[in-house]
């Protein structure tokens, strides 16, 4: 379980909030603290003030995955196998070990082909698997999905979709603004202003949510 | 007014290593264009814009007097340093545009402290503002939170004058559309009026999909229209 307790940042302010195993989604307008919240689970920032626990460990002691908004504007190397080897060889993870993860979760997400292609000649959609891949290869225990599905289109937000609930990762936390993917994860939080105003299943959250644009269109005539 | 209309005339568009074709007529109103990331959505709009020259066909336009494009990345279209002088540079009254937006008050800020959402929103209400006789929006929801999905959906409806352009990979928030278009294998197919283009629409979203297996067929794409058909017994 993720606790936060008394967490300032901003104008990020959080009492209390327990975040458990599975995929999390995170909703709320443009500005309502989104991805300070997941800068925060995922160490990135460290709050002013509060605690945040994961399993009873802080964030920075924790193996994180980071996907952002645009992860084609975030390439670091030249080839794919380097690109998503990075976070391995940041680490000095031993060549050959490198080499076999790398194998292994090119291999799980269906892009062993593109191995020695150069990242700039992939299409936009290759680039964010390639992406997801560089951030699982590590087997972090916490994956964050910064609105990254934001620019895709239906059929690849699907496909990434499908990787992210295969993805190892005991945390998923994602931000979105598609309400009815949102709909599908376990836990949604809601912000606004920097505040949780709910918290918990689907079933629970968007109920409360259902005079807004929030509340996801294929349950607008449920009664 | 008279009549506006812009032809593409069997035009190829090269790009690096593949071509984009495109072969009809736009009439007034309101037209969205669909189509995979990577499909040539954006080169279509830069092409009907006249920002980018076809190897080969014609675009012709009738009664075409203002022409308007709004890009995807609005850090890349805005000139002014301030809001203010943001909007002055449209001609558009600063307090009018930021009400309408739920920016009041920033009118001093500048530029790079808006959110990209924030800049998204002041970019495309500068320009629906004014008229303009072909206006394209390329991808004018990505960045957007829900609320102003709906709203920027909403204004969309509303407008009246001329042809407008959406291309878009949006998937659930969608303006009331007269003709679906669609990039499939780099060439634009036109998939006709509403609501007759649905049963057409092969990239259309899972849940309009879905409404039509359930033999609800919507009248139309707005999230009204999604939900009457969905509520439909």
């Amino acid at each position: 379980m993720i606790h936060l307790n008394n967490i300032h940042y901003r104008s990020l302010s959080i009492e209390e909030l327990q975040i458990p195993p599975g995929i999390t989604s995170i909703i709320g307008r443009n500005g309502s603290g989104k991805t300070t919240l997941l800068k925060i689970c995922a160490g990135i920032l460290v709050p002013d003030s509060g605690t945040i626990l994961i399993d009873n460990k802080v964030p920075r002691d924790e193996e994180v995955g980071w996907v952002n908004e645009f992860p084609e504007r975030n390439i670091l190397f030249e080839t794919v196998g380097d690109e998503i080897a990075s976070s391995l060889r940041f680490r000095h993870v031993p060549c050959g070990e490198t080499d076999a993860r790398v194998h292994a979760c090119m291999e799980s997400m269906g892009i062993a082909s593109l191995k020695n292609r150069s990242m700039h000649e992939l299409s936009v959609g290759e680039k964010i698997v390639v992406s997801l891949a560089a951030a699982l290869v590590h087997d972090p225990r916490i994956l964050v999905l910064d609105e990254f599905d934001s620019h895709l289109d239906a059929n690849l937000a699907q496909k990434v979709e499908r990787f992210v609930r295969r993805a190892p990762a005991e945390y998923i936390l994602r931000c979105t603004q598609d309400m009815e993917k949102a709909a599908r994860s376990e836990t949604v939080i809601c912000l606004r202003n920097g505040e949780v105003v709910s918290a918990g299943k689907p079933e629970y959250v968007f109920p409360s949510l259902h005079d807004t644009s929030l509340y996801p269109i294929s349950w607008r005539c449920r009664t | 007014m008279p009549d506006v209309k812009v032809f593409t005339k069997n035009i190829r568009v090269i790009r690096q290593n593949w071509t984009l074709t495109a072969d009809g007529s736009w009439s007034e109103g309101l037209h969205v264009v669909t189509g995979a990331v990577g499909s040539g959505k954006s080169t279509l709009a830069l092409t009907l814009a006249g920002l980018l020259k076809p190897s080969s066909g014609e675009i012709q336009r009738e009664g075409i007097s203002s022409v308007m494009m709004v890009f995807q990345d609005p850090e890349f279209q805005v000139t002014g340093s301030t809001v203010e002088e943001e909007c002055s540079s449209w001609g558009v009254d600063p307090d009018a545009v930021l009400q309408r937006i739920n920016l009041s008050g920033k009118n001093s800020f500048s530029i790079r402290e808006l959110s990209r959402g924030e800049l998204k929103r002041l970019l495309l209400e500068c320009v629906l503002s004014k008229q303009y006789d072909l206006l394209i929006l390329d991808e004018p929801f990505s960045s957007l939170d829900c609320y102003e999905k709906e709203r920027l959906s909403r204004e969309l409806s509303e407008r009246r004058h001329g042809i407008t352009v959406i291309l878009t990979h949006e998937q659930s928030i969608f303006p009331r559309t007269d003709y679906v278009w669609e990039i499939i294998d780099s060439s634009l197919c036109c998939r006709g009026k509403m609501p007759g283009a649905l049963v057409l629409w092969r990239s259309a979203p899972s849940l309009i999909k879905n409404l039509i297996l359930a033999d609800k067929i919507p009248k139309n794409i707005s999230p009204d229209d999604l939900v009457e058909a969905l509520c439909r017994t």
